[in-house]
């Protein structure tokens, strides 16, 4: 339109423009925006969503990340899109939740650490509580609020009372696990902690079926809640978080058997193969170290007998991993069969790094009467099936996790760097890896990005809420850009007094005991992402910086400080107890302390 | 005989206590026990106020009556345990609640062995 049109038109017409036009200007922005990023600008349907999360998947557990565990499912989909080589969670598992849901730091969105390992002295504070606040909307909500059917099939662990739990998240149909864990094979808690198996079927309890396995039935029930909508039109959103490989580590026997005799070279071997095959792969570079975990075991000590029982202990490892993608298949399939394939976006990724809490020793006499009394055992000819308890070995955790270091809980990459894998057909890159710094809160934005969500505001739903950290990942799966974050752009974390930061290629990290001696360290992750040369002495300028940046993110997130003698597991144990018998006890003191004045004065009168 | 009375209408006051404290220590369990959501705000102030206060001095007036022997003590808990299990009836026939028979009953029983006890127990009247 030219100044002359303008200058021609009549005045209705002028004061006509005179309003549009501004409204087009401040959409124009948007508009651009969308174009850039929107994988679906040609197409005004929607994709399906499906966000799988695994649990403790250490970092080289895929058959695409260098695993010699069959993972052809997800292996399919790596083909069919974007895996991220440099993707970072929590190193535990609610507070990694919290930032996937909401895309909100954990510590503001109520999440700090797990509930179980929050101190009493921390508890005092609201936003120390370990389930999810609601000052956050979770991307089930937005997307349910944008027309979209949502389901959970899985692990939640973000709050058991009801309205902490999914289907009072925006999620439209649920079957839901409240606690940190539970038996893969029966409703049945995996620790002394919880007195039963907390699931709940859209925000009542329930009770599990006779034929229950942990992934068989969850893939079972995201596939009927997504056809029970499947008639009409509307896209959906469903969050598929796996029991999948947490303790106890149990399988079928058929998926056990196909890794009998795979491990026997012991976990230092398979450490050093899954790095090369890693290496081989472009999941890490070819001159990447790769330390010795000092919770590796020598293998070559070990008796025949304890080396068969640790090889067992890894192959149903494997075997959970495997039973997990056989049943991630089973969804692709209903998917193609329903024609709803082709317009799914599916989202895979590891709530934190491996797991090293397994006892080094499982099958001594003393923990077998200890697990004995939740009606466990550790037996080898049923490990893994059901009424055993296992896990992997601290020494085969470390291969789990090659070729990083650290594990779950510590802020090692081996407990924060995870698979991330984003496919479908209409991701645009295909069976391309991509290096770039990404973190747990990036899958949120990326997912309204994805389904054109727009993000919520300073306030939704009344009430004022969290702002989004997150970045959208979309120029990365466009192949517009090879990095989210710039340079000098910088992620704060912080778990039970282990802190991190990540600042373009570097990270600074600080673990405490038993594995960490409590002293910052800077390391480069991305061409030495097995942390195995300190920087700090060399770039003393970069760490300082780094450190006046964690120290303000402290600030910025109310993170609270842990006494000195705070230890994880411990606290797990003292909360635990106080939970489960604290007010029984209590109880029982407070009732002696009313009656026995009574009493005695009863006594003394009645004389 | 009187000593067994004792002991015998002791035993639900200690219940009684502890149900009052159970409501001060952990009210979300104490709510569950009488089927009833735990409220919050005002609501929450009220449930754990009045039936902690409830059963609390229930307790207590048992133990009074039988420290003092004095037979009006055991009027109040008679009266409170009574007056329940009466007002129960009432809520299921004036507004629909479910006929709770499996406190009812108790209630009774108890109501019945204070009113027992305060013929047979006190020294003075």
């Amino acid at each position: 339109m030219t100044l002359a049109t303008i200058q021609g038109s009549s005045w209705p017409r002028l004061l006509l423009l005179a309003i549009v036009m501004p409204l087009l200007a401040s959409s124009l922005p948007a508009q651009a925006a969308s174009m850039s990023t929107s994988l679906f600008t040609e197409s005004s349907e929607r994709p399906n969503i499906v966000l799988i999360l695994a649990d403790d998947l250490g970092f080289t557990d895929l058959a695409s990340y260098g695993s010699e565990i069959s993972t052809p499912n997800l292996s399919t989909l790596a083909k069919n899109g974007l895996s991220f080589t440099n993707y970072h969670t929590a190193a535990s598992c609610a507070p990694t939740r919290a930032m996937l849901l909401t895309g909100v730091n954990n510590h503001r969105a109520g999440v700090p650490n797990i509930p179980e390992m929050i101190p009493p002295q921390q508890r005092r504070h609201a936003h120390y509580q370990g389930t999810l606040g609601r000052n956050v909307v979770t991307v089930a909500t937005l997307l349910q609020d944008n027309g979209y059917h949502t389901y959970m099939a899985g692990k939640w662990h973000l709050g058991m009372t009801p309205d902490l739990l999914p289907s009072r998240r925006g999620f439209e149909q649920t079957i839901a696990l409240a606690d940190s864990g539970a038996d893969n094979w029966e409703q049945k808690p995996y620790l002394p902690i919880y007195e039963k198996a907390n699931w709940f079927a859209d925000g009542e309890e329930t009770t599990l079926p006779e034929d229950f396995y942990s992934s068989r039935f969850l893939v079972d029930k995201a596939i009927e809640f997504i056809d029970s909508n499947h008639a009409d039109d509307k896209p959906f959103f469903t969050y598929l978080p796996f029991q999948a490989v947490h303790m106890p580590v149990q399988a079928p026997q058929a998926f056990i058997d196909h890794y009998m005799g795979v491990y026997e070279a012991g976990p230092q071997a398979l450490r050093e193969q899954r790095h090369a095959n890693a290496t081989a792969l472009g999941i890490v570079p070819a001159s990447s170290p790769m330390v010795t975990m000092a919770t590796t075991d020598d293998w070559q000590a070990m008796s025949a007998e304890k080396k068969r029982y640790e090889a067992k202990r890894m192959a149903v490892y494997a075997a959970m991993v495997e039973a997990m993608d056989y049943h991630i298949g089973r969804l692709i399939e209903y998917l193609k069969e329903t024609d709803q394939y082709k317009k799914t976006i599916f989202i895979f990724a590891s709530d934190n790094g491996s797991e090293a809490s397994g006892l080094a020793n499982q099958n001594t006499s003393l923990n077998q009467r200890v697990l004995r009394a939740q009606n466990y055992n550790a037996d080898y000819t049923t490990l893994g099936l059901k009424g055993s308890f296992n896990a992997i070995s601290p020494s085969f955790a470390s291969a789990s996790a090659s070729p990083l270091a650290y594990y779950k809980f510590y802020v090692g990459e081996g407990g924060m760097r995870v698979p991330l894998i984003i496919a479908g057909d209409s991701i645009p890159l295909k069976n391309e890896l991509s290096n770039a710094f990404s973190f747990v809160t990036d899958i949120t934005p990326t997912i309204l990005a994805l389904t054109q969500t727009t993000k919520p505001a300073e306030r939704y739903g009344g009430r004022k809420v969290e702002a989004i950290i997150g970045r959208n990942l979309l120029p990365l799966l466009n192949g517009h850009t090879k990095r989210v974050y710039a340079e000098q752009d910088s992620v704060g974390y912080e778990l039970g007094g282990h802190a991190a930061l990540f600042q373009g290629d570097f990270k600074i990290s600080l673990n405490r005991a038993p594995l960490g001696n409590n002293e910052w360290r800077l390391y480069n992750i991305v061409t030495d992402p097995g942390e195995s040369k300190d920087l700090s002495s060399m770039m003393p300028a970069r760490l300082q910086n780094m450190l006046g940046l964690y120290h303000q993110f402290t600030i910025d997130n109310k993170v609270l400080p842990v006494a000195a003698n705070y230890y994880a597991q411990r606290q797990v144990a003292l909360n635990g107890l106080q939970q489960r018998f604290g007010s029984q006890i209590l109880l029982m003191i407070l009732t002696v302390l009313v009656v026995l004045p009574f009493y005695l004065v009863y006594r003394l009168s009645h004389k | 005989m009187k000593k067994v009375l004792s002991v015998i209408i002791a035993l639900p006051a200690v219940m009684f206590i502890m149900t009052g404290l159970r409501w001060l220590v952990d009210p979300a369990t104490a709510a569950a026990q009488f089927g009833m959501p735990l409220l919050d705000g005002i609501g929450l102030s009220t449930q754990i106020g009045d039936l902690a206060a409830f059963f609390i001095a229930g307790g207590m007036f048992v133990f009074i009556a039988l420290i003092t022997s004095k037979r009006s003590w055991y009027y109040p808990p008679i009266m409170l345990v009574g007056f329940t299990a009466l007002f129960r009836v009432l809520a299921w026939l004036l507004h629909d609640a479910t006929l709770a028979v499996q406190m009812i009953v108790p209630e009774i029983v108890i109501a019945v062995l204070l009113l027992a006890a305060s013929r047979i127990i006190p020294e003075h009247e």
